[in-house]
């Protein structure tokens, strides 16, 4: 799917890093903080003309789909980058969902180089690639082993009746990817936003930088995608990949927390004295700090393993638990070591808890991302034993 | 190519290997001079993972040595240290993959040379005299000597620079050390100390104080083994008394031993965080104890089992980040924060152990004795031995996030005028 990463682990090159420079030199002047919570404030879903900027000017979108379908061939760990860049500036527009979440079903739905061309992948990743398409991924929930948990059944005719709760960017993007119930199990499918049957109901969300929607579908037209039996897989695959990104953004949010603390300590005074110099306030940094040099090493440790790999799969459900617990913890200490302000509406803080808090249950919960681990940790364990009465 | 160092004639050819080699050629090519050199009995004790056979060897008093020397004069044992002084010159993480590879064998060096070959090696590669270089880099790539870290102080641990042992310089050059030291791991066995004295008491702490490389078996060097709370007597109160230290054996100039020790601090931080390598650990051991004895069911207990497994597969790949990062430069204030990472793992662990056990680990056949028991009684050295969590915190916080130091209205005062305000 992604191109294969070539140097070991952790081996950044020049251009990795020049890529990092770049995406935080326009972030830094298009998308900075403020302009998430301006845009937030103004019920606005996103920047368009930044997005188009993205597209055509960065080529962010399409920088790790394949060249055959408009993109530029990098690897995960490239887009983990900018995902992360992301991250740190609380960027809430359709990346994440469309880049990050549907269109690696599209990518492991497809049948490769050698696979049938003009299918849904040549159709829609192009768009996707070019900026005039945005995507979103409903799942209606994830069970115990990592697979989609679906209320949407397909009939024979192909048609979806069910619901996903909470669909991230679900009212506004261009086309839907829904996990269901086929014939075969649980697998993708397509649907368009315009079909019959679908409801799309706002939600307010907590996160205040994105958008989310319920989606009904009552007997809608749909699209199968991929090779039918093969649902699951492309599910848990694209499902890994997705794990790897989010990751990736919760290290940047919480590096952003970080630092934001960092600085308030380094100039708020009490006492006579800098808050930074009481050790109350000094070790519980530094347990941030601890929490953030591990996030990052296990989103990219899992970055650099070759996508569709079982230690792909283990480490990017290892990455999910980690960073899915240390950005909520670092989202509530940057808070309280802020104290009365961080309580406020106007400052960021909040911002970065909430963005936590949403994230950690973008893919399901690090507990079930642990319980994840288990068939390949302990293989004569069932799965579904391991997991019973795990919220998600 | 071989090299000739006074008094020690090599047992065999340096391996060479390429600073910019990959793993899986580093891999193959320490396989290779391992099934050209390892035992053969050894071999195969390893590939039907006879670990007991295997430690047999390693102790062996004649085999156990002979294998040291000869690992250590291919420069094996220290891939990290300059080709001229024996070791292969690769940086960090290259190095590491070798001291892996030898660990599948179990071929690496003990666990208890770490005083020696990792710190006493590292300041002394960086601070010695050629002299020194030339007497005591040979023996302790071979493991010929044993050493200890004579640092700790009853009044000086956590402030370590405040320690009181005093060296005088007497007028034939040669230096008269008083003092006692404490918590000395190892001493009571050990050849070499590692032994920070002061040596100029009108000076502000940091300042006045000599570091040296101390013959144990000077007269006056008195090692007595304290009983830790594990019921093993490792660790040593060592007294000092009238021991005459020839000043050959100052490493670094006088009065800079505390930039010396700075050197010995960072290479011991960095290395409590575990090995370099992402693999089975800790954790994995007990998931399998677990899974055998039925507490695997319990879902609460598993939870913690797999945020422990987590834990220590991050802390593996963020050593590995860090070997990686580093290259050939000398280790930082991060490695404070895998130590500090590491301790808090450590307890996690200890207390999981127990709490698999359907006793808890509380009472045991003699005969057999209890490793989970073993384990929760050593898992507080973590936290407390190479500088406590509290003074990793410190560090991190003022040398990564670049907070105010904390207060110590003692720095700048003579060393001997502390405590009168
Ligand atoms: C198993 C083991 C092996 C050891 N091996 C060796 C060895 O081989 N050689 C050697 O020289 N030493 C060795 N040590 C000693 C070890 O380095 C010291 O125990 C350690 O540095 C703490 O010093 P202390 O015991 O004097 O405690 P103290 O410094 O008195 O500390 C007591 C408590 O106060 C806290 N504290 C102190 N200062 C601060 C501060 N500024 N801010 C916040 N909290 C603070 C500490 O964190 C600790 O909780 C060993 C220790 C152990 C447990």
């Amino acid at each position: 799917m992604y191109a294969e990463q070539r140097e070991p682990e952790f081996g950044w090159t020049d251009e990795h890093r020049g890529l990092r420079e770049t995406v935080r030199r326009v972030l830094a002047d298009r998308a900075p903080v403020a302009r998430a919570r301006e845009l937030a404030e103004a019920g606005e879903r996103h920047d368009p003309a930044l997005w188009s900027e993205l597209a055509e000017q960065v080529g962010l979108q399409g920088l790790a789909l394949p060249e055959r379908y408009g993109g530029f061939g990098g690897t995960l760990l490239d887009l983990a980058i900018v995902v992360e860049e992301m991250g740190r500036v609380l960027y809430g527009g359709p990346f994440l969902p469309t880049v990050g979440l549907a269109a690696p079903v599209l990518l492991a739905a497809d049948g490769g180089e050698d696979g049938p061309d003009g299918g849904p992948a040549a159709e829609y990743l192009p768009r996707i690639a070019d900026g005039s398409l945005t995507a979103a991924l409903a799942v209606e929930a994830w069970g115990p082993a990592g697979e989609p948990v679906v209320t949407a059944t397909a009939d024979a005719a192909g048609r979806l009746t069910g619901t996903a709760p909470v669909v991230l960017d679900g009212g506004d993007a261009d086309l839907l990817v829904v996990a269901a119930r086929g014939p075969d199990g649980p697998a993708p499918y397509l649907v368009e936003t315009g079909a019959a049957g679908l409801t799309r109901t706002p939600l307010e969300t907590l996160d205040l930088t994105r958008r989310a929607a319920r989606i009904t579908l009552d007997g809608t037209p749909a699209r199968a995608l991929g090779d039918p039996g093969r649902g699951a897989v492309v599910l848990a695959r694209a499902r890994a990949v997705s794990s790897v990104l989010v990751s990736a953004e919760q290290v940047g949010g919480m590096t952003a927390a970080t630092d934001l603390t960092a600085e308030y300590a380094r100039t708020r005074r009490q006492f006579g004295r800098l808050i930074g110099s009481f050790q109350g306030v000094k070790h519980r940094l530094a347990d941030m700090a601890v929490r953030q040099e591990m996030a990052h090493s296990a989103a990219y440790w899992a970055a650099w393993q070759e996508p569709g790999t079982p230690e792909f799969a283990q480490a990017a459900a290892i990455a999910r638990s980690y960073c899915g617990d240390a950005f909520l913890q670092t989202g509530l200490d940057a808070i309280q070591l802020h104290g009365g302000i961080g309580f406020t509406w106007e400052h960021d803080a909040h911002l970065y808890l909430r963005r936590a808090r949403a994230d950690r249950a973008l893919l399901g919960s690090p507990q079930l991302a642990r319980a994840e681990l288990v068939p390949a940790l302990v293989p004569t364990v069932p799965a579904r034993s391991t997991t019973e009465g795990i919220p998600a | 190519m071989t090299v000739t160092e006074p008094g020690t004639e090599p047992v065999t050819e340096r391996v060479t290997l390429a600073a910019g080699a990959s793993d899986a050629e580093i891999i193959a090519a320490v396989e290779a001079w391992l099934r050209a050199h390892l035992p053969e009995d050894w071999q195969a004790a390893v590939a039907r993972g006879d670990l007991a056979a295997v430690e047999a060897i390693r102790e062996d008093p004649e085999r156990g040595p002979a294998w040291f020397d000869l690992l250590g004069d291919s420069g094996l044992a220290t891939p990290t240290w300059p080709v001229e002084h024996g070791g292969l010159g690769l940086p960090a993480d290259r190095g590491a993959v070798v001291t892996e590879t030898l660990a599948r064998y179990r071929a690496e060096r003990h666990n208890r040379d770490f005083v020696g070959l990792v710190l006493a090696g590292h300041t002394i590669l960086e601070w010695g005299s050629p002299e020194q270089k030339a007497e005591r880099l040979p023996a302790l790539r071979r493991g010929r000597e044993f050493w200890c870290q004579l640092f700790s102080e009853p009044g000086a641990g956590s402030d370590l620079a405040g320690l009181s042992t005093r060296a005088v310089q007497q007028a034939d050059g040669t230096w008269l050390v008083n003092g006692q030291k404490v918590w000395n791991s190892y001493a009571h066995l050990a050849d070499f100390g590692l032994l920070m004295a002061r040596t100029d008491p009108s000076a502000p702490k940091h300042r006045g104080i000599t570091y040296f490389l101390l013959d144990m078996r000077t007269p006056g060097v008195e090692p007595r083994p304290l009983k830790q709370m594990t019921g093993n007597a490792e660790f040593n109160e060592t007294f000092l008394t009238d021991v005459v230290v020839p000043d050959s054996a100052r490493i670094g100039p006088v009065n800079q031993g505390w930039s010396v020790a700075i050197t010995t601090l960072m290479q011991e931080r960095n290395g409590l965080s575990g090995r370099p390598a992402v693999g089975p650990g800790e954790a994995d051991e007990l998931v399998a104890r677990a899974v055998g004895n039925g507490s695997w069911e319990d879902p609460v207990l598993r939870d913690r089992l797999l945020e422990a497994y987590v834990e220590e597969k991050v802390l593996q790949m963020t050593t590995v980040r860090s070997f990686v990062a580093s290259g050939d430069a000398a280790p930082t204030a991060e490695g404070s924060i895998r130590k500090l990472a590491h301790s808090v793992l450590a307890e996690k662990l200890g207390v999981l152990g127990t709490d698999l056990e359907a006793d808890g680990a509380v009472a045991w056949d003699p005969a057999e004795g209890s490793e989970a028991a073993d384990r929760f009684l050593a898992m507080k050295t973590y936290s407390i031995a190479g500088g406590t969590s509290e003074i990793q915190r410190n560090i991190i916080a003022e040398r990564v996030l670049g907070l105010p130091k904390d207060p110590d209205p003692e720095r700048h005062l003579p060393f001997n005028e502390r405590g009168r305000g």
